[in-house]
């Protein structure tokens, strides 16, 4: 896919200091994607991939480098200005989902809408077609307790496409779940990636959804390791 | 497993230092309660004791007819008795005596047959009953002082010799020359009412037993004790009374004086042999005791109640803490038993921990309750109540301390071992049907305490008994753990309500506090502690308001003069001047309805004021919203007497006619009125109805008297016939300031038992350039015996029938009177028709007792027209006196007694032995707040930490820091409003059901008048936004340093 880079990602170092010892999560990480793509983002448990998202999302902030998402610099946002991009522009799918437990399917779709103070009957419509879209019409007033893994998940994704945002940011979204729900809700992604023109980063070590990727980044050890989409790979080692 | 329990308590220090703390304040609370009961109680008895009232630890000695060979050694021997029975205490002892009756020389008491008698007394303080009117103390043998009324009477001054007969005795007791050295007068509340004569100074009619005839007895000769004691005169009454200084008491030695004391007439009999005809030991000491004991015994039912809430509060907090300490250290738990470990094995280092909890909570708590009690003490009331003591440790504190912190550890030591539930867990049908089991019982529990309490008997019963005691803990358990039940329902409504807004933060703040698994432990602690609180803040409210309640109807009015003697005109004066207050003279004595005394030892009170003022007058809490006023409308007289004006000294003239030969006489009696209502009467002498003006001596001793009377009782030959008789009297004018007469309706009448001997009677008034003139005329039938009374009586008022009157409801019911009932009570030997028109409460003054209330006026105009001029007084009562130093001034009249309702209600509430209760409330007030807030943010803490990612993820979703914090904050503020609303409302019913039935009177008996709830309103609302304001902080600073957290950090880690 080309055309202008959606996200923008320029020499980010993370470091954390853990006691006596400093672990360098990110050394000069730097890589684009484009609008609308779908990025697989690999690599072994404690390579950086996670904190690799949480600095394109704003809930991390780099020690150097920068981060640009639709044009936004998000490393000079404040707190308002990063809460403000994440009601707006980003939205994360998070590895256990990170449902509300007390909300309801319905609920917790319409959270980012009355974050973004949704107009009430715009809201219904939205969740109505949300939930219908990843197939849990007839779950909406069930909460995450009383919904299957998979389930759970469809409803995180439907909430982070709720607000209608440009980047999706996935966090070993199939993590908790087995192949063959870990590999709808790939293809869910994949289907919303194209049907609604969100971008996707997603980190993963399912072959599967490398394979689903437009472009797999090997993360290790800090470093980016690129590699074109499509091409076979080594299964991971373990999972984070 | 040391090695465990020491490197966890280094990894999870903050943890245990919050479980030490709980279980270091609960035995903190314990020990100082435990002190309150034990240390405060003694020192208590102590203080009351070495506070009492003389008379109420005094020990008399009377003794009677001594002769006078023996009255040395029998004084001696009772001073040694007397001083032993109270040893160890130091005792000081007075003594007086008294002689029996002499002769006097015929010269001082001329004009009669009846043989004059007179007596010795020796005091042995006598500068301290008496004041000096004139002359000197008595310094050598021989030398005597006189009463000023009797040396009136006898015409003796100092420098004058009297010869005191000799006793009729055998063997001939010689006569005694006294010099007569000084004019005294007696000083109230002396111990006159013991003189034979009650210091009156002369008693006509007299009979001791030792005479055929009545005698004309004048006395007494006041000498000096030494010198009656071996002047070998013939007592016929001494009194030794022994004062104990009980400042350094302790139970023992008390308790042995009482018994001593107890057995003292017997080992004094033995003694004093066949040298005494009567020997009795006197003394109030072993029931002043008795009623101490047991009003400690009151107030230390009341504070281990407090100390039962306090455990159980300490204890819910402690299920808290220990909740969520086993759910940090499931995940510990289930490795420990993945790796081997038997449950044997993990009960054991619970064990081991606990304990280690246990005994540094106690050697923390031990010294803290020492200095909280010592603190507690030196604030008041305690302070005021004379109990304030140094810090110290008893061995009843340790171990209560010690006790109560090793069942607070066993507590966390099952709580270790329990399985713990998972987290999102709704609870097992297993567990929610055992959680309503124990709602169920704690409710019934409950429900069986205030029964119990209910139908507690009203009789005294001072010991604390387990119902009292346990009840305040389960109705405020039961009250907290129901309104839990009720805060669910009440969220899930705001939840429903919340989903209307547009925004995320409201909505999900009450989601989360209606919908997330309640924590029972901490909602039981919010509920409970608040509770606590405000029944703690209400119930000290609702005692002192009762303690007030029963100070005011006990002594019945703001001031009460009790009086020694018969008051006398201007005395009134005297007291209003002094006070500044609503005056009036007081009836309060016992009397019989019918012919009906009364129950054994109980016999019914008599109670008579002026009602026209009874809302100035009377105190006391009558039903509802009536005062006095309202209940004594109807007692009240319609009209108001005014009587005659007679100028202060002025001469009064009598002048009297009869139709026929036969001499006739009248004795007159006047009664006059000062402006306080006392009425006073004076007799004048036997006047011949011969026409002739006699002066009447002034009667008229005080400015503004009026003369509301005359009582003219007619005596003649014995010849019959009737005889027309004319009397006026002249009552000189009183000047232009003043009217002499103003309208009042006199009526003349003749008094019973046989009104017929006086016919037509009838009494006009007409002013002359002397004075204002009463004619007073009827026919007296001379015929019968001659002394049938035939008195005519002209008085300012007509006769008022039946006296109106209010009775007690206890009177109402024992007597079977109702409104309306006609009946009749007797003062003295005249009987008053009265009618009962108002059954209240209780009467002024007579709280409980069978009594009536009546009119003073009312009541002497009754017994006037029956020719009973008599005014029967025994009290002074003052309404809104001025100033706190009335009761000084009104002391300093020496008039008598003086009460007050306001020491009474300091006594009551305020007491010594009292003291203990209001401390221990003000105790567990701030215990309850501090172990909520505890509460509040060891819950707030442990449920942050569980969600920090769920907290870090809402952050994900685009909620800003700030949204997040209103959020949480939202949703606890959600939990806690209910929560604490709920609480104060299980307080209230607590107060509302229960705190009246926990105030005792001293005795232990019910109250009189009842109890009543009280909720402070004020400070109710100030305790409650003090315990929201706290708990929104504490939740706050929780909240903002959790959200500060709640970062990327806990993403990358969370799985």
């Amino acid at each position: 896919m080309n055309g202008e880079p959606l996200l923008r990602v320029r020499g980010v170092h993370r470091r954390f200091r853990t006691g006596p010892s400093v672990v360098h999560a990110l050394r000069g990480v730097s890589f684009d994607v484009t609008a609308g793509s779908m990025v697989a983002l690999v690599g072994r448990s404690g390579s950086g991939k996670t904190t690799l998202l949480n600095v394109i999302g704003g809930l991390d902030r780099p020690d150097a480098g920068s981060v640009h998402v639709d044009g936004t610099d998000v490393t000079t946002l404040d707190e308002d200005g990063l809460s403000r991009l994440r009601r707006e522009k980003v939205s994360y799918v998070f590895q256990s989902f990170g449902l509300i437990p007390v909300l309801s399917a319905t609920e917790n779709v319409a959270a980012p809408l009355r974050l973004a103070r949704m107009a009430p009957a715009e809201r219904e419509r939205r969740v109505e077609l949300l939930l219908d879209l990843v197939g849990l019409a007839d779950h909406a007033g069930q909460r995450p307790a009383e919904l299957s893994g998979g389930q759970q998940q469809r409803v995180a994704i439907a909430r982070a496409l709720a607000a209608s945002p440009r980047l999706l940011l996935a966090d070993e979204p199939t993590g908790q779940l087995d192949a063959e729900t870990g590999l709808s809700v790939m293809a869910l992604l994949r289907g919303i990636a194209e049907s609604e023109g969100v971008t996707v980063v997603v980190s993963t070590h399912d072959a599967v959804m490398m394979a689903l990727a437009d472009r797999v980044i090997r993360i290790h050890d800090g470093h980016l390791d690129e590699q074109a989409a499509g091409q076979p790979h080594a299964p991971m080692p373990d999972a984070e | 497993m040391l090695r465990l329990v020491s490197r966890r308590a280094r990894a999870q220090w903050p943890l245990l230092a919050a479980l030490l703390g709980v279980v270091t304040i609960g035995a903190t609370l314990l020990g100082t309660c435990t002190l309150l009961v034990t240390r405060t109680a003694e020192r208590a008895l102590e203080v009351a004791m070495a506070r009492a009232a003389p008379a109420a630890v005094d020990v008399t000695v009377y003794t009677g007819t001594v002769e006078g060979r023996d009255t040395p050694s029998v004084a001696a021997d009772t001073r040694t008795a007397v001083t032993s029975a109270l040893a160890p205490f130091p005792a000081t002892t007075t003594a007086r005596a008294s002689t029996v009756l002499r002769a006097l020389p015929p010269e001082l008491a001329p004009g009669t047959t009846v043989p004059a008698q007179a007596y010795l007394s020796g005091l042995d303080d006598l500068p301290a009953r008496t004041e000096l009117v004139t002359g000197r103390w008595p310094q050598h043998p021989g030398d005597a002082v006189l009463l000023e009324s009797t040396a009136h009477l006898l015409d003796l001054t100092p420098g004058r010799r009297v010869r005191l007969g000799a006793e009729l005795a055998h063997p001939p007791v010689a006569a005694i020359d006294v010099t007569v050295v000084g004019v005294v007068r007696p000083l109230a509340g002396r111990g006159w009412e013991r003189d034979p004569l009650a210091a009156a100074g002369s008693a006509t009619g007299y009979r001791d037993g030792r005479f055929l005839q009545p005698v004309n007895a004048y006395g007494p000769f006041l000498v000096d004790l030494a010198d009656l004691v071996d002047s070998g005169a013939t007592v016929d009454r001494m009194e030794i009374t022994a004062h104990p200084d009980l400042s350094q008491a302790n139970r023992r030695d008390l308790e042995t004086v009482a018994g001593n004391v107890s057995a003292a007439d017997r080992r004094l009999a033995g003694t004093l042999g066949d040298r005494v005809t009567l020997a009795r030991v006197a003394s109030d000491l072993p029931l002043t005791l008795r009623s101490v004991d047991d009003q400690r015994h009151v107030t230390a039912a009341v504070v281990l109640a407090i100390a039962v809430l306090g455990g159980v509060l300490t204890a819910t907090a402690l299920v808290l803490a220990g909740r969520l300490t086993a759910g940090i250290r499931a995940d510990e738990t289930a490795l420990r038993s993945a790796v081997g470990t038997s449950r044997r094995q993990l009960a054991a280092t619970a064990t081991l921990e606990a304990g280690l909890v246990a005994a540094v909570a106690a050697a923390l708590a031990t010294p803290a309750s020492s200095a909280l009690h010592a603190g507690l003490t030196h604030l008041p009331p305690l302070d005021d109540a004379g109990l304030t003591v140094r810090p110290a440790v008893v061995g009843v504190q340790v171990l209560a301390v010690t006790g109560g912190a090793l069942v607070l550890a066993a507590v966390l030591t099952v709580l270790a071992i329990r399985p713990v539930p998972a987290a999102g867990d709704r609870g097992t049908r297993r567990e929610l049907l055992a959680r309503s089991g124990a709602d169920l019982m704690l409710v019934v529990f409950a429900a069986v305490g205030w029964w119990q309490l209910y139908a507690q008997s009203t009789a005294a019963s001072p010991r604390a008994d387990a119902v009292r005691v346990l009840a305040p803990a389960m109705l405020l358990t039961g009250g907290a753990a129901l309104a839990l039940r009720v805060v669910l329902p009440a969220l899930r409504g705001a939840d429903r309500l919340a989903y209307r807004a547009r925004g995320l933060a409201l909505p999900l703040a009450v989601s989360e506090a209606a919908r997330r698994p309640q924590a029972v432990a901490a909602g039981l602690l919010v509920g409970l502690a608040c509770a606590s609180a405000t029944f703690g803040l209400a119930f000290d409210t609702t005692w002192h308001r009762s303690q007030s309640d029963q100070a005011a109807l006990s002594v019945g009015t703001d001031l009460a003069l009790t009086l020694g003697t018969t008051p006398l005109a201007g005395d009134g004066a005297l007291v209003s001047a002094a006070t500044s207050g609503a005056v009036s003279p007081a009836l309060n004595r016992g009397t019989t309805v019918g012919q009906w005394l009364g129950t054994a030892g109980d016999a019914p009170r008599l109670v008579a004021v002026d009602t026209t003022r009874a809302d100035a007058l009377l105190r006391g809490r009558v039903d509802g919203d009536r005062g006095w006023a309202d209940a004594a409308a109807t007692l009240a007289p319609r009209t108001r007497v005014t009587g005659l004006a007679v100028p202060a000294g002025a001469p009064l003239v009598l002048n009297g006619t009869a139709t026929g030969d036969t001499p006739l006489t009248v004795t007159p009696r006047l009664l006059m009125q000062d402006a306080t209502g006392l009425r006073t009467f004076c007799t004048g002498p036997a006047v011949p109805l011969d026409g002739r003006d006699v002066r009447l001596p002034a009667c008229a001793t005080a400015d503004g008297l009026r003369l509301v009377a005359v009582a003219l009782p007619v005596t003649a030959e014995p010849v019959s016939g009737p005889v027309a008789v004319a009397v006026t009297l002249t009552v000189p004018s009183a000047g232009s300031a003043e009217s002499s007469a103003d309208g009042s309706d006199w009526t003349a009448t003749s008094a019973p038992p046989v009104p017929s001997r006086v016919s037509d009677p009838a009494v006009t008034l007409s002013t002359t350039s002397t004075g204002t003139v009463l004619r007073m005329a009827a026919t007296v039938e001379l015929g019968g015996a001659d002394d049938a009374a035939r008195t005519l009586v002209a008085s300012a008022f007509p006769d008022p029938g039946p006296v109106p009157v209010a009775v007690s409801a206890r009177f109402a019911d024992e007597v079977g009177a109702d409104s309306g009932s006609k009946l009749s009570v007797t003062i003295g030997i005249t009987p008053v028709p009265i009618v009962v028109t108002e059954v209240v409460p209780t009467v002024p003054s007579a709280p409980g007792a069978v009594a009536v209330l009546a009119d003073l006026d009312m009541l002497s105009r009754a017994r006037v027209v029956t020719g009973d001029l008599t005014f029967p007084v025994d009290a002074w009562w003052v309404g809104d006196p001025a100033g706190p130093d009335a009761a000084d001034r009104a002391t300093a009249l020496h008039l008598g007694t003086v009460t007050t309702r306001e020491a009474e209600t300091a006594r009551l509430t305020g007491g010594p032995l009292r003291a203990g209760l209001p401390g221990a409330l003000r105790l567990i007030v701030p215990a309850a707040a501090l172990l909520l807030l505890a509460g509040v943010v060891l819950h707030v803490t442990c449920d942050l930490q569980a969600r920090a990612v769920e907290v870090a993820r809402l952050r994900g979703l685009g909620m800003s820091r700030r949204g997040i914090r209103a959020v949480l904050l939202g949703q606890h503020a959600g939990v806690l409003l209910p929560l604490l609303a709920a609480g104060a409302a299980a307080g209230a019913l607590a107060t509302r059901v229960v705190a009246p039935l926990l105030v005792r009177s001293d005795t232990g008996a019910a109250p009189v008048p009842a109890a009543q709830p009280h909720w402070p309103w004020p400070a109710e609302a100030a305790l409650l936004a003090v315990l929201l304001a706290g708990c929104l902080l504490a939740v706050a600073a929780v909240v903002t340093v959790q959200v500060r957290r709640a970062d990327a950090a806990h993403l990358r880690v969370a799985p």
